[in-house]
């Protein structure tokens, strides 16, 4: 598609998204955010994948994203905008931090300890009740923007957005080559002149940083943070199926896994009160056998071998 | 070399020996309950140490056998009044059958491929049973009431539970027959060949595929068991098999692939320390956090004194 | 034979290297000097050492004792994409290129890395480079190229990172007489940018016709050195590759 296609169909869909409130109702608005904090969720998780590292941490700076922000808008009076952003920046000095020890390890090892990662947090934040309420979490006086749909739904179109450009500078620059050539062979990667740790340390932080920033605002919507609800592996869960199945390695793979499989989830748990999340699980089994390269990257794989 | 290698291992011995007496006066309780834990611990790493050295695949859905094993378990105590020892054996034989079901439809078909793949399928496999149990039975933790499991003896003033011991008799009784089968029967023998060099395997013969499924099928239907036997301990409920499914692999990845005693010994210090922590009041909460510190610091430095930089 | 404008300085000097894999000495104090501008054959028989060599050479790890020295500085445990940027570049016997990338991008990856810059100059770099060693239409993905032009592109993605010292391992592994002619002449115009080339060969013709001088490796030390009229008569050389009562 011509550049200058491409920037018409952008701004026509940004002007879709962002008049949205106008002509749509607060249910409607409401899983359009939800999808959209998955969408950015999934988008993260995808910018390390390319890299060749798995982490299931999504949950765990998720989580502590949403506490952070919690905590510093209580504490601080700082303004809820700034405290998401804060959050944001926490999440991302702990993965720094945690980077910084756990990325000499590579593959299953890696992913494993990001398991925990969630786990750490939440028992950590369960022992300290007097600044985090304990198990209980803690409960904003008011959610954000008292709780004005369009207002809200604004909030997390700019973390989408956000998420989504990061992702297409991670495509377009020279980190895309860097972490293509990371994840292709790592002895070749450093043999190419390309500092492999420094990159899954910074791509690692940046990434939680998202994270952290999608886990602020969903903490200052829907007004509590507690640790089972907030460190739920639900948060790592659907965002990697989205990602799979929509296609990995991409942008517009997570993009269209997260809205098909969004709307999809809507659908379900209309008709399965319980059992939706089974059909997640499900999906990842699937496509990890059948087309592991998800929708996105099956089409362009025919696409290529014409 | 080995002067240096035998000399550390005894002063570790010593070392330990000591501790465990040092615990034994201050608190007992911490000692016995440590070595009941770290039995179930043990028990239930083995299988998944099986699985990743012979087959080759970190199963992250471990735990959610054992938790449905422990489901079967109670379904039959409350249905048919079984009890959960012996339910341990048609759970044996349904879960050697799950097995034999998962590994045809899911597992067999990563085998070759990454890494990352591998992981994400059991993932999502773990998400599909915790969520069927969830469905099949809710959140609501579950619990049986056996009249042996408060059996207790005392020791001087020192009465501790004496139930618990089936733990460690079943960790022994498990780890031994494990050990046995691998070195002294042609197929557990098959099964080694298979975990060091697969395709030297297949050239003398071995049928690789098949010794795959039987090894998988195993440690499905043993875990399936153990669970019959956690569960007369433990409340069950859908989540509670991740954290055994981490613990087993910390305990993995410390005594290093292959290991199979090594497992037994730190499981019997993470298990103790476990009970250590509980014990100090007020800090009970952090328990958890023990295993997932130490996992971390030892697979840090495992990967420092592994690396080629 | 190769070309005189050889300056006696050494580009590289390697002091008593060793490298333990457990109990395996791959390297046992080996010691060799390269010079500037020349082009050095590095023989032995299998297992001798020789990519061992150029992996701690390269960084790729480090020596467990000895030293190494770059244009008078010493390198010894600096780490591979130091090196790469400092001008020492190496191709791989068994490279995975990257499938998902062009041939150009693959090369870009090199040009980008080896050198900073941005992504229209890596391009450019790129595109020079393949030309240089004969790859025409760099769009086509990697499964459309033949086994020689996937050597020329590695070969390529080293040049891209703008080496001082380039060193070649077994490039004329499993090709035919044309092709490797076809790489003899690009080695040939390799060397003539002025850049020093260490070449790892079994293919005795190549080592003839490009080399100025030979070091021979066995058991992880050198047992020879000097031209290779002189070296292939050593008997201790001999004796080296067909055993000991050849």
């Amino acid at each position: 598609m011509k550049t200058r296609n491409r920037w018409i169909l952008y701004a026509f869909v940004t002007a879709l998204l962002v008049t949205l409130p106008y002509y749509t109702g607060t249910y409607l608005l409401s899983v359009a955010g939800t999808i959209l904090i998955y969408l950015a969720l999934a988008l993260s998780w995808d910018m390390l994948l390319r890299s060749g590292q798995l982490s299931f941490g999504i949950a765990g700076f998720f989580g502590i994203g949403g506490y952070a922000a919690v905590l510093i808008f209580t504490n601080a009076g700082l303004n809820p905008l700034i405290s998401i952003l804060a959050g944001g920046a926490v999440a991302g000095v702990f993965a720094l931090i945690i980077g910084t020890a756990v990325l000499q390890l590579r593959g299953m090892y890696f992913a494993i300890v990001t398991l925990a990662l969630a786990e750490i947090f939440r028992v950590i934040i369960r022992n300290l009740p007097d600044l985090t309420g304990g198990p209980e979490g803690l409960v904003l006086p008011a959610a954000i923007f008292s709780g004005d749909s369009t207002s809200t739904f604004w909030l997390i179109l700019a973390v989408a957005v956000t998420a989504l450009i990061a992702s297409e500078i991670f495509q377009k620059s020279r980190v895309f080559f860097a972490l293509t050539s990371i994840r292709n062979d790592e002895v070749l990667a450093r043999s190419s002149g390309i500092n492999v740790f420094k990159y899954l340390v910074i791509v690692f932080a940046v990434t939680s940083a998202i994270q952290g920033i999608a886990g602020g605002a969903y903490a200052h919507v829907h007004g509590f943070v507690s640790p089972e609800g907030s460190f739920s592996l639900d948060f790592a869960l659907l965002p990697m199926a989205m990602a799979l199945f929509g296609g990995m390695h991409t942008t517009w793979g997570p993009v269209l896994g997260a809205v098909l499989l969004g709307i999809a989830a809507e659908f379900l748990k209309l008709q399965i009160p319980y059992g939706h999340l089974l059909v997640y699980g499900v999906i990842i089994v699937i496509a990890i056998i059948l087309f592991p390269k998800g929708i996105v990257g099956t089409i362009s794989q025919k696409l290529q071998a014409r | 070399m080995k002067e240096l290698f035998k000399q550390r291992i005894w002063q570790w011995v010593l070392a330990s020996l000591i501790l465990a007496v040092a615990l034994a006066c201050w608190k007992p309780y911490v000692l016995v309950e440590g070595i009941q834990r770290s039995s179930l611990y043990a028990m239930i790493a083995l299988p998944m140490a099986l699985v990743l050295g012979i087959v080759g695949i970190v199963n992250l859905a471990h735990g959610e056998f054992m938790m449905l094993g422990a489901y079967l378990a109670y379904w039959l105590n409350v249905h048919f009044g079984m009890d959960p020892f012996a339910a341990m054996f048609p759970a044996f034989i349904a879960f050697a059958v799950i097995g034999v079901i998962s590994y045809l439809t899911t597992i067999k078909y990563v085998l070759g491929a990454p890494e990352l793949n591998q992981l994400l399928l059991t993932f999502g496999l773990a998400m599909i049973l915790q969520q069927l149990a969830n469905l099949v039975w809710t959140s609501q933790p579950l619990k049986v009431h056996l009249g042996y499991v408060s059996a207790s003896a005392a020791i001087g003033s020192f009465s501790f539970g004496t139930f618990e011991f089936v733990y460690v008799a079943a960790a022994a009784i498990l780890l031994g027959g494990l050990l046995l089968f691998l070195k002294h029967t042609r197929l557990g023998q098959a099964a080694l060949a298979v975990g060091q060099n697969p395709r030297g395997a297949k050239l003398v013969g071995i049928n690789v595929d098949q010794t795959y499924l039987i090894i998988f099928s195993l440690s499905i239907a043993l875990v399936g068991a153990i669970g019959a036997i956690f569960m007369t301990r433990h409340s069950i409920f859908p989540l509670v098999g991740g954290a055994y499914t981490l613990k087993s692999f910390c305990l993995i990845a410390m005594a290093g692939m292959g290991n199979l005693a090594g497992i037994a010994v730190f499981s019997l210090i993470l298990g103790v320390s476990e009970s250590l922590v509980l014990s100090l009041r007020g800090y009970a909460g952090w328990a958890d956090i023990i295993f997932f510190a130490l996992i971390t610091g030892v697979i840090i430095v495992k990967s420092h004194q592994r690396q080629i930089r | 034979m190769a070309s005189s404008k050889v300056h006696a300085a050494p580009i590289l000097q390697i002091e008593n290297l060793k490298r333990l894999f457990g109990g395996l000495a791959a390297l046992n104090g080996a010691a060799l000097e390269i010079r500037e501008n020349e082009v050095l054959g590095i023989l032995g028989p299998n297992g001798a050492g020789k990519t061992t060599l150029i992996n701690v050479i390269a960084g790729i790890y480090p020596p467990t004792s000895g030293r190494i020295l770059f244009e008078g500085r010493a390198i010894t445990n600096l780490p591979a994409y130091k090196l790469c940027r400092l001008g020492i570049g190496r191709t791989f016997q068994l490279a995975k290129p990257l499938e998902d990338l062009s041939l150009a991008q693959n090369v870009m990856v090199g040009a980008l890395f080896g050198n900073g810059g941005t992504l229209k100059e890596a391009r450019r770099i790129a595109e020079e480079t393949c030309e240089f060693v004969g790859l025409g239409d760099v769009e086509r993905g990697i499964s459309k190229l033949t086994a020689l032009e996937i050597k020329k592109m590695q070969i390529a993605h080293a040049l891209a990172t703008q080496p001082r010292i380039l060193f070649l391992d077994e490039v004329m592994a499993g090709l035919n007489t044309d092709e490797t002619r076809e790489m003899i002449e690009l080695v040939r115009k390799i060397h003539d940018r002025g850049i020093t080339i260490g070449i790892v060969e079994h293919v005795m013709r190549v080592i003839r016709e490009l080399t100025n001088r030979v070091v021979v490796l066995d058991w992880g030390q050198v047992i020879a050195e000097g031209p290779y009229q002189e070296v292939s008569a050593d008997p201790l050389v001999i004796s080296a590759y067909l055993g000991e009562d050849a």
